[in-house]
Formats: C-alpha cells, structure tokens, sequence
C-alpha cells in the first residue's frame, strides 16, 4: 500500500448481553432457538403497546464506555429513525441520534497507535431476513435486542491497523462483561467506511461503506481489496462513486448494493413513548465500580512478569486471563502462563477447554511441584492436561500426579538403594571404573541407568549427586 | 406553505404507501393545512426557549431485565401476518 493514504473509520455494533431485549421482557438468547419463538406484541409492534426500557442495557452500555475510555453523558434520550423495512414492523428504529449515552473516547492499539471514538448510542437490533426466489421470509427473535454502535473517528490508516482496532475493541467490549463477543454469531458486527487519497491532499476521497463485516480477518481483507479497487479507478482518471457495497467471504470482493448519492431521509423525531435518561454519578460510579477487569489492566498486572507476546496471545481467551488474574502476585505465574499459551491452545479442543478450567489453587500447587521438581517438565504438562479430563475432575495436582506415576523420586534414601543397585550392576562395572580412573563423562550412562531403574521417577539431578558421592 | 406532489410521492415512497391521484391532491391539502396551522408557532421568538422532547416530566422509566411469560404466542402473532411460511412471516421479495 504506498501511492495512495487510506482513511478508514469504522461503526460497530455490539449486542447486549442482557438476559431480555431492549424494550420487552422476552429472551435476548435466540441461539439455537427456533424462529419467531423470542417475540413480544412490543417486537411486532400490535398497536398501543408500550415499549419498556431495561435498566440492565443502561448498566452494561456504562461499562462499554468504560472500556472505550469515554465520558459517560448524564442525559440521553432515544429518536425514532424512520425506514420501512420488513426487518422491523413498527417502520423505525429506536435509536439515539441527538443525545447518545457515550460520549468521546478512545480505544489504545497494542502498537501504540490510539483510535479516537466520535460516540456510542443505544439503539435495538432489526430482525432477519431469509431470501428466496420470489419471496423473503422474516424472523423476529432479534428485533430489539439492544446494541451499542460504536463510531470511530476516520484514524485508522491501514487494513492491519483496522483488523487490531476491531479486535482490541472485540476484547474491551468481552472483558467488560458488555457482550458474549461471540462473532460467529453476529454479538460483534462492524461497517467500514474507506476513501483514498494521494499524500497530503486536502480532502478525503468519496468513501464506499461495506456492510456487516463479523470477522476481523475479513475487515482486514474487505479493506485490501477495496484500497485494489479505488485505487484502479483513481489510476484511470475515474471517480470513486459514495456507495454501500457488500463483502463475499468466499470470492474475497465487494460487490455494488446501493448508492448512497441520494441521501438517506430517516425523519428523526423523539420517542415519545421512552422518557429520557438521568443518570446521577452515584449511579454512574456504582457501574464503573462494577466493570471487570479490562484487557489494560491485566496488561499493566502482568507487563512485568510475561513476555509481551504471551500476554497478547492469551488476551484474546478472556477466561484465560481471568485464570491467571485469580494467580496475581504468585510467583509461578509464568509457568501457568506458558502452560496456557503452549500446551492448552495446542491441543485441538481447546476451545472446549476453556469452559473447564481447573481452579486456581490447583494450578498453583502444580506450578510449585514443578518448580520444586517433584515433576519432569513432561509429567508435568501431563498433569496440566489430565484436569480436564472428566474422570480427574475436581482432583488437585498432587492426586493427579499419584495416579499417573510421574511423581519423581525425591527421597534420598530410596534413590541411595537404587544408585546402590546400580553401582553394583555387573552391567555397570566398567562405567563405574571409567568414572573412577577419572572419566566425568560416563556419570550421564550412570545417571540414565538410575532413571531406568526407578522408571522415571527419580530426580536427575539428585541421582547425579548421589553417584558422585558413592564413588568419590 | 406550498407542497408539491414531488414531496407527496418522496413522502409516500418512504412509507411506501401506494396513492391514487385523488388521494395525493387531498393528502397534499391537508398537510398544507396543518403545516399552514402550526407555522403560526413561527410568530413567537423561541431563541431561549429549551426544546421540548417529553410532555410529560417523567425521566428514568426502566423495568428489572428478568424473562416475563407473554400474553400471546407465535402461532397468535403469525395469524396477524398475511402469510407466514416456516414460522416465519412471508413478505414479497425485498433486497
């Protein structure tokens, strides 16, 4: 990417994680959930129903501008934004266009560049549609649950750079408790504004927006593709057109979906039937108070004790980081960090082992056998792994450790009896006497026929100063 | 204040309402009328004056986030529909 400068600014949505919808008292968790089954007369807009606003969207929008840094305005209120469309049955959105809950804030990349956030506001989630040939079909579990959209500031200068902003945001918005994040699943989806310029011009090129992106790989791909596109239009003298274009995750393109030439016509007005927010700082603080913690906190936690490439490496496991949190200030931190980062991630379901985490003592007192030797670093990752399998489940390290027969020899004396058994080996004869006439080098043969002999299980380097001992 | 039947057809596009010509004449008299009505409004100096959102001085409205058993089901609210295929309300195509 060098001729031209690209300017990206990207609006996300964030679905809630409430355990009702915005406006009424149904379930706002419609995975797996067969359609039209999470509807209220509220979501199908029958006449005279009067929507009802869930304290708990309030709470969680508080921590979202926590996390992006923002100020929290103590006045909000909520604006029909009217549009007809099958998706919502009452002909607008509930929105807050002119008063938006978060005010101006920021979200800190991990290389040190910052993208500034314009606002965020309260609005509720359209229903979806299914297309046919001559038809659509329309499902209403998802009309009204409440979502914060995100407006960045146009900061963001690089396909790189937007795929770590969506991410940093994706982990800000999981780590504050705000949403599931689960992006498969559209909790997260982000629209990406893009225009071109050559250096130093004084104006923006005309953007295109791709819609509904709900994976940072592919914002990160729509923008290399779109920076292609305008810029062989720009190349031959020919105008970007200001249009909404759509992203194929399998063709790797966007395509044409509309102009956005003639503009849009939402007829704001305010929602009469939703009485406006004010919110005291009491209430404000107590919800501060309440965010967990955030991904910068555990970076500042953990800046002196991981390296920088673990630590961003298990911040995207929130529960991860949550584990090690539980071990802050321990001084085995770092061998549980690795076992995270090297032998759980390995294994292929690790996904599914995130949900069963061993507690936090448990992992300590295996960190401590390790670090006192009571396990090779092998017995120990077998351990690590054997607290997830649901036949060892609730049993500590120490257990575990008994059951597989890892534990290594330790006691002195029953190491002396095996070096014992060792030295007076026939097979061993000559070694000994080699060592004797003053050959250090076969005291590793000797030491590999203790750790045979006790099956593993002894501590090498105890074995070794035993040998010396009996033979000097 | 004078509406042109250019407005009239934007406005009825927006809510996609369909008009005969004798319903967009009158429809265009009657939003004269009440634009004419309430420009009177207009008249006053309302520099200092705070805009009015809510008639009633309520703030604060909220209700608990707990799951409550509704009054009506699918199947009550898919026979409001015109047509519904798969549980799902049936709409023409729409892109």
């Amino acid at each position: 990417m060098t001729k031209y400068e690209i300017t990206v600014g990207i609006e996300c949505h964030v679905q809630l994680a409430t355990k009702t919808k915005l406006f009424s008292e149904v379930d706002n968790d419609a995975r797996g959930k067969d359609p039209n089954t999470c509807v209220s007369p509220v979501d199908y807009a029958l006449p005279g129903m009067l929507p009802r606003l869930n304290e708990q969207a309030i709470r969680l929008a508080i921590r979202a501008g926590r996390a992006m840094n923002a100020e929290i305005n103590p006045y909000s209120r909520f604006d029909r934004k009217h549009y007809y469309y099958p998706d919502l049955p009452k002909g607008y959105q509930i929105s807050q266009f002119y008063h938006p809950i978060i005010g101006a804030g920021h979200i800190d990349l991990p290389d040190g560049t910052s993208v500034r956030i314009e606002h965020a506001h309260m609005e509720e989630d359209a229903g979806k549609l299914n297309h046919y040939d001559t038809y659509s079909l329309v499902d209403l579990n998802r009309a009204g649950t409440p979502l914060i959209e995100i407006v960045s500031m146009p900061d963001i200068h690089s396909a790189r750079q937007a795929h770590d902003y969506c991410k940093e945001l994706w982990r800000a918005m999981t780590y504050a408790g705000v949403t599931i994040g689960d992006l498969y699943n559209g909790n997260m989806r982000f629209d990406v504004n893009i225009s071109l310029a050559l250096p130093g011009a004084k104006e923006l090129g005309k953007r295109a927006e791709i819609k509904n992106l709900n994976s940072f790989r592919s914002v990160e791909r729509a923008i290399e593709y779109e920076y292609e596109r305008q810029s062989k239009l720009l190349d031959k003298g020919e105008p970007v057109r200001q249009e909404t274009r759509g992203w194929n995750d399998a063709t790797g393109k966007t395509t044409f979906q509309r102009s956005k030439e003639e503009a849009q016509d939402y007829r704001y007005m305010p929602e009469p039937d939703i009485p406006p927010i004010r919110l005291s700082q009491e209430f404000i603080d107590e919800e501060l108070k309440n965010t967990p913690l955030l991904p910068k906190d555990y970076r500042g936690k953990f800046a002196d004790v991981l390296p920088v490439d673990t630590l961003e490496v298990l911040l995207d496991y929130p529960e991860l980081m949550r584990k090690l949190g539980e071990l802050a200030g321990k001084d085995n931190i770092k061998r549980v960090a690795n076992w995270f980062a090297s032998v759980l991630l390995a294994e292929e379901k690790s996904y599914e082992m995130l949900s069963f985490l061993p507690k936090a003592d448990y992992l300590e007192e295996l960190a401590e056998m390790a670090e006192k030797q009571e396990l090779s670093s092998t017995g120990a990752k077998e351990v690590f792994l054997k607290f997830f399998d649901p036949q060892m489940k609730g049993k500590d390290a120490h257990t575990i450790a008994k059951e597989l027969n890892v534990l290594q020899e330790n006691d002195t004396g029953a190491l002396e009896a095996i070096v014992g058994q060792v030295i007076s080996d026939p097979a061993c004869a000559q070694a000994v006497a080699d060592y004797k006439a003053g050959s250090e080098k076969v005291l590793g043969f000797l030491v590999g026929q203790v750790m045979k002999a006790s099956r593993g299980k002894a501590n090498p380097g105890t074995a070794s100063q035993i040998l010396k001992n009996k033979l000097t | 204040m004078k509406i042109t039947s250019v407005e009239i057809d934007h406005l009825a596009e927006l809510s996609n309402f369909s008009l005969s010509e004798q319903e967009k004449q009158n429809l265009g008299q009657d939003l004269e009328n009440i634009i004419g009505y309430i420009s009177q409004l207009d008249e006053l100096d309302t520099k200092d004056v705070e805009p009015t959102y809510q008639v009633f001085e309520m703030e604060n409205v909220w209700r608990e986030d707990e799951i409550l058993p509704q009054e009506t089901d699918r199947d009550g609210l898919l026979a409001l529909a015109p047509d519904a295929q798969d549980y799902q309300i049936k709409v023409p195509k729409v892109l």
